[in-house]
């Protein structure tokens, strides 16, 4: 049987998964090639790095991918370098951008002039249908399971029905997909693919820091929190001393500030946070886990943890 | 003719279903006019159709108040 019907614009995966685009650093060239060479999507990261990292790490992609694969950047939207980088990106003729956190018009304008497919996550049938109508190739829709920064409180399985319901274009399932049952679950709901970001975290082909890949091992149930990050948005994390800190309240010293964010509270660096626990310092900082991050037992690699999930969504559908 | 403001006031009222009443200059679009930021994007959709211009997205994120717009497309035109 042909497992993927998914196209997206030009894209046809021969397994309909896209990597979740996780900033900052943790999806580099590494991860975003790992899972392109499986036969899946890959996303790097274009946030918290320089226009001419994000330029290095695609060539790097590509070099690693032979050309053939498909590999896409994420730029979050609420970045003062957001336009800048989306355009560098498309003139590197990546085969996709994907953004969430923020409504941009301009990025569907620049997708059409350079050619690019613009994939938008949502949080609501709302917003999928405004996506569709500004030109979007595709919605990934992102319940409040999901890591990072989340645009709903409402779960997956809840908002999926009504997102397929309400457009015409393919629709990616995101948010606390970490099994073949998971994609079972939701491809019955309508969804063309999913997206998986925390299983992905905890494979070799990662770009973060070992340790923090150890963190997402070593968690246990219910240790993800959600803080409200600078970007003006909750986000889900796993809890240690710095969430600690963040939920109540405290400030924490700005070492340097680059005025990356468009509009920052200055609470604290949520760039710096970032920076840190991807490097290994997992205390002193943002470690962004989905809320299943503690049933992921082992690290793998990616083509292993495709294949599992590939297996078993299989079964699923033959037999069931 | 009908001027700026009332064209704004008709595209305001159909989209949030307010009282043509409370779309005066200062009125805030997301505190006074119960406006998301998904129906502020719409409202700036529908703006650039009626007005015949393209709105970037710097320039729509300083879209606060209803006299913002008319300053807006008075601006460009």
């Amino acid at each position: 049987m042909t497992i993927s019907k998914l196209q997206i614009a030009h894209m046809k995966p021969s397994v309909p998964i896209i990597q979740g685009g996780m900033g900052v650093r943790v999806s580099l060239s590494g991860l975003a090639s790992a899972v392109a060479n499986t036969g899946g999507i890959g996303t790097i990261s274009g946030t918290g790095i320089s226009i001419e990292e994000m330029k290095k790490q695609i060539r790097k992609a590509r070099e690693l991918t032979k050309g053939v694969g498909y590999i896409g950047v994420n730029v979050l939207y609420a970045m003062t370098d957001f336009s800048d980088k989306i355009k560098a990106a498309m003139e590197e003729k990546v085969d996709f951008i994907i953004s969430g956190a923020g409504i941009s018009r301009d990025m569907y304008t620049w997708g059409k002039q350079y050619g690019v497919p613009v994939i938008s996550i949502v949080s609501s049938a709302k917003l999928a249908k405004l996506s569709q109508k500004l030109g979007a190739s595709a919605i990934v829709v992102e319940g409040a399971e999901a890591g990072g920064h989340l645009g709903t409180d409402r779960p997956l399985l809840d908002i999926l029905p009504e997102v397929t319901e309400a457009v015409d274009i393919p629709v990616i399932a995101a948010g606390g997909i970490l099994t073949g049952d998971d994609m079972t679950k939701a491809m019955n709901l309508g969804a063309d693919g999913v997206q998986i970001g925390s299983r992905f975290v905890a494979s070799e082909e990662c770009d973060a820091d070992p340790a923090f890949k150890q963190k997402y091992i070593d968690s246990e149930k219910d240790d993800t929190v959600l803080v409200n990050t600078t970007v003006g948005l909750p986000g889900r994390a796993i809890r240690n001393q710095f969430t600690d800190k963040i939920i109540a309240n405290e400030k924490v010293k700005i070492e340097k500030c680059t005025l990356c964010l468009k509009d920052c509270s200055h609470q604290f660096c949520t760039l710096d946070s970032l920076e840190k626990t991807v490097d290994g310092d997992i205390d002193n900082g943002i470690v962004f886990a989905g809320s299943r991050v503690h049933e992921i037992k082992e690290i793998l690699p990616v083509k292993q943890i495709i294949d599992c999930i590939i297996n078993q969504y299989t079964e699923r559908t033959v037999v069931g | 003719m009908a001027t700026t403001l009332d064209r704004i006031a008709k595209i305001v009222t159909d989209r949030l279903g307010v009282d043509e009443a409370d779309i005066k200059p200062e009125a805030t679009f997301k505190e006074d006019l119960g406006a998301d930021s998904l129906d502020v994007v719409e409202l700036v959709m529908e703006l650039e159709d009626e007005f015949d211009m393209e709105i970037s997205d710097e320039d729509a994120e300083k879209i606060a108040t209803v006299g913002d717009v008319i300053q807006y497309i008075e601006s460009q035109q």
